[in-house]
């Protein structure tokens, strides 16, 4: 299973019968990793793993807890907090990206983990869109416009970024919801600093 | 068809007449820059008094001064509904909190301009409530963006403004941003512009004011006095 180019979703799930739907829904499309508790979630946690589904209720360390490790860690992957009962919308600030509720049906968990790779791609775009925008205003802010209208560079690279912007209007429909401004702003505010 | 394309535009020619400013697409962002005491923040409350006396909500984040005085100032230029207009203070006391000030507006608090994600969930909750309200268009007021430069760097700024002028067009609001030119380098306020579809530049030019509207499909328009 490892080694594939699928993204790679870790599930944290102290249900056995639970986890085991969970995988055989995701399995044809992306590397399922399991795990029973989230101590042992902390464990196969790394860079490549790109989804968390995430039970809050288990023993040992504690969904919000993992959570709290993820992102101190920085690692770069989107969280659904799976729950019993409809939370409000403070799990956004306290670092989930989303949330499931408990029956889960495939539909619905494949909807999600689709939605958070989709915000994911989002926040590599917006990074790249500003690099290249970073790199334009370096030209612009050295070179005369003449020399700049002659710019194969120049020219490129505003090429670049209004591919790059009407491909960040596309991914996420150009954050048409409230849950996914969060989330961006969010993948914003993590960003930053640096 | 025409019809319905002038009555979704947005009106910002009484503020300022500028023949581009009379229909402006919903989900435009302008950025209103100049150099320090040029009238940046006196612009950007204009044109959301404006929009309050045309029954369209506002809704505004400040980074310097209170919520209070922000709502004062509105009153002073405009008769409005008070729940048309919420207002989100970045340098509030303690922990995040809403509230709701006589009159019915709505101040949101937020103890720091760097915290961007609880600035979000105050947007998206003063968003909320213009929907409650049944206000479907709306200004959009964050003054301003020298300041959230100094509490966090370019390119996290650059992003924020992204992500939220993306919001503000699903929402359908035309959002309206300040800087102070002479605050920053030529290099971040290039970088900074290229999220806005245009740009109302303020100058001081022997004692007087002078204004110009750059972009929104035009050369700039020529120096003229306000």
């Amino acid at each position: 299973m490892a080694g594939t180019d699928d993204p790679v979703v870790l599930i944290v799930e102290d249900e056995p019968d639970v986890a085991g739907t969970y995988e055989i829904w995701l399995e044809e499309a992306y590397e399922v990793r399991l795990a029973a508790d989230g101590d042992e979630g902390l464990g196969r946690l790394d860079d490549s793993v790109d989804v968390v589904l995430l039970d809050r209720r288990m023993p040992g360390l504690s969904g919000d807890e993992l959570l709290e490790q993820i992102r101190e860690q920085g690692l770069d992957c989107r969280v659904a907090m799976v729950t019993a009962v409809d939370p409000d919308f403070d799990i956004l600030e306290m670092g989930f990206d989303t949330y499931l509720s408990k029956p889960v049906d495939a539909d619905r968990l494949t909807e999600t983990v689709e939605a958070l790779l989709a915000r994911s791609e989002y926040d590599s775009l917006l990074r790249e869109y500003y690099a290249l925008v970073e790199k334009r205003a370096a030209l612009e802010a050295t070179k005369e416009d003449a020399t700049l209208a002659e710019s194969e560079e120049y020219r490129r690279l505003t090429a670049e970024v209004e591919e790059l912007r009407d491909r960040l209007s596309e991914t996420i429909g150009g954050i048409a919801d409230d849950e996914e401004f969060i989330a961006a702003i969010r993948g914003v505010d993590d960003g930053g600093g640096g | 068809m025409a019809e319905a394309a002038d009555r979704d535009t947005y009106d910002l020619g009484d503020v300022l007449d500028a023949d581009r400013l009379r229909a402006v697409p919903p989900g435009t962002a302008l950025l209103i820059s100049g150099p320090a005491m040029t009238g940046k923040d006196r612009l950007l409350q204009s044109f959301l008094a404006d929009g309050l006396t045309r029954s369209e909500a506002a809704l505004a984040v400040t980074t310097s001064g209170t919520a209070e005085g922000f709502v004062d100032d509105i009153r002073e230029r405009a008769e409005f509904e008070g729940r048309a207009l919420s207002v989100v203070d970045c340098r509030g006391e303690g922990s995040r909190e809403s509230q709701e000030l006589e009159g019915g507006s709505q101040v949101h608090r937020v103890s720091d301009p760097a915290d961007l994600t609880s600035i979000g969930v105050c947007i998206t909750e003063a968003l909320e409530r213009v929907e409650v309200g049944g206000y479907d268009r709306g200004r959009f007021g964050l003054t301003s963006l020298s300041t959230m430069l100094t509490y966090t760097d370019e390119k996290t700024v650059f992003k924020f403004c992204h992500v939220l002028a993306s919001r503000l067009d699903g929402a359908g609001f035309v959002g309206l941003f300040t800087i102070d030119e002479s605050a920053h380098d030529q290099q971040t306020l290039q970088v900074l512009k290229q999220n806005f579809d245009g740009q109302v530049q303020l100058r001081e030019r022997e004692g007087q004011r002078e204004v110009r509207v750059r972009g929104l499909g035009g050369d700039p328009s020529p120096w003229r006095v306000l």
